[in-house]
């Protein structure tokens, strides 16, 4: 018996976020932005989806005058990543993949 | 990424997901700045005393390790322009940061070691009546004998190796990996060689260590920027 893949996770720019913090300390939006070609409005919606969700934590300040926001995972994002993992690559292994 | 998503299959997930770990990994922001830095102010200070003592220069009271404290001032500077241009930083990157803070404290830790510990050790043989003499053998003839650690510039080398083996281990990154191994085989050959020649090492030293792994750096950081906007 499969179990459901996350629906917080399993959309293609959240994933794409979740997948770049899990890899990193911290990043700022901009780098988020770059790395996944995706417009500020979008990324935004679905940052605070993940941050609604407590995947993310994300902190807002000020840099040189300019607005900043970084975005860090949390524990319990990477536990739902690991538990996404775990679940699709048993959906692979399956041989009705 | 479009506004508009399409459902994604397992597959394609974990393609993703591959690609975009690869994507932090790749991102390269180190252009080597603080290695030059400190590679260039080690390598003349080493050298430059090298020849002072080789060559018997008088300097007076300037002593050229001073640049080594001087050279904080930019170092300060490079480091907040790099917190200010980084936009991401890895659980790496803040290990490595955290190894050459550790470092940075003990090179201070070890001058004040080196230069606090024989005064006092000479204050405590004061105070039960004793005092080191040095005697020539030749003349028979016994002098007050100045504490002093002896090849001091071989304790440097250890501390040295260790930060730039860490980076060069930690990245991957070859050149720091050989300027470590450099250093502790100048550790060992200074062990054997007289103060003059410490000094050479200890400038070489910072030549292998982090000089040219600053260049090689300074080339990559280049390409990778022209790479970007080609």
């Amino acid at each position: 018996m499969f179990k459901d893949l996350d629906p917080i996770l399993h959309s293609q720019l959240r994933l794409a976020v979740i997948s770049l913090l899990i890899s990193v300390k911290e990043a700022e939006f901009t780098f988020l932005k770059e790395k996944t070609n995706s417009t500020a409005g979008n990324l935004s919606v679905q940052i605070t989806k993940l941050k609604d969700a407590g995947y993310v934590d994300v902190t807002k300040q000020f840099k040189d005058n300019y607005p900043q926001t970084i975005c860090k995972i949390t524990p319990k994002g990477i536990d739902a990543f690991d538990i996404y993992v775990k679940n699709l690559q048993e959906y692979l292994k399956s041989p009705l993949s | 990424m479009t506004e508009k998503e399409r459902p994604m299959s397992e597959q394609e997930s974990l393609a993703l997901i591959t690609e975009m770990i690869q994507k932090a990994k790749s991102h390269f922001h180190e252009n080597g700045t603080s290695a030059i830095l400190w590679g260039s102010v080690i390598g003349f200070c080493g050298i430059f005393s090298f020849l002072r003592h080789l060559f018997d220069w008088n300097t007076g009271y300037f002593d050229i390790w001073y640049l080594a404290l001087i050279a904080l001032i930019p170092q300060l500077f490079i480091a907040i322009r790099e917190r200010k241009r980084r936009v991401v930083k890895t659980h790496m990157e803040a290990a490595i940061d955290a190894v050459w803070t550790v470092y940075g404290i003990s090179i201070f830790a070890l001058m004040f070691y080196l230069n606090v510990v024989p005064s006092i050790s000479e204050g405590f043989f004061a105070a039960d009546n004793t005092e080191l003499l040095i005697k020539n053998l030749a003349t028979g003839e016994a002098r007050h004998w100045k504490a002093i650690t002896f090849s001091q510039s071989s304790l440097l080398l250890i501390l040295y190796a260790i930060p730039t083996m860490v980076t060069g281990i930690a990245k991957k990154f070859k050149p720091m990996i050989i300027g470590g191994i450099i250093c502790y085989v100048f550790f060992i050959a200074s062990c054997f060689t007289t103060v003059t020649y410490d000094w050479l090492l200890n400038g070489l030293a910072g030549i292998f260590n982090w000089l040219i792994p600053g260049l090689i750096l300074r080339n990559k950081y280049n390409k990778a920027k022209l790479a970007q906007h080609v």
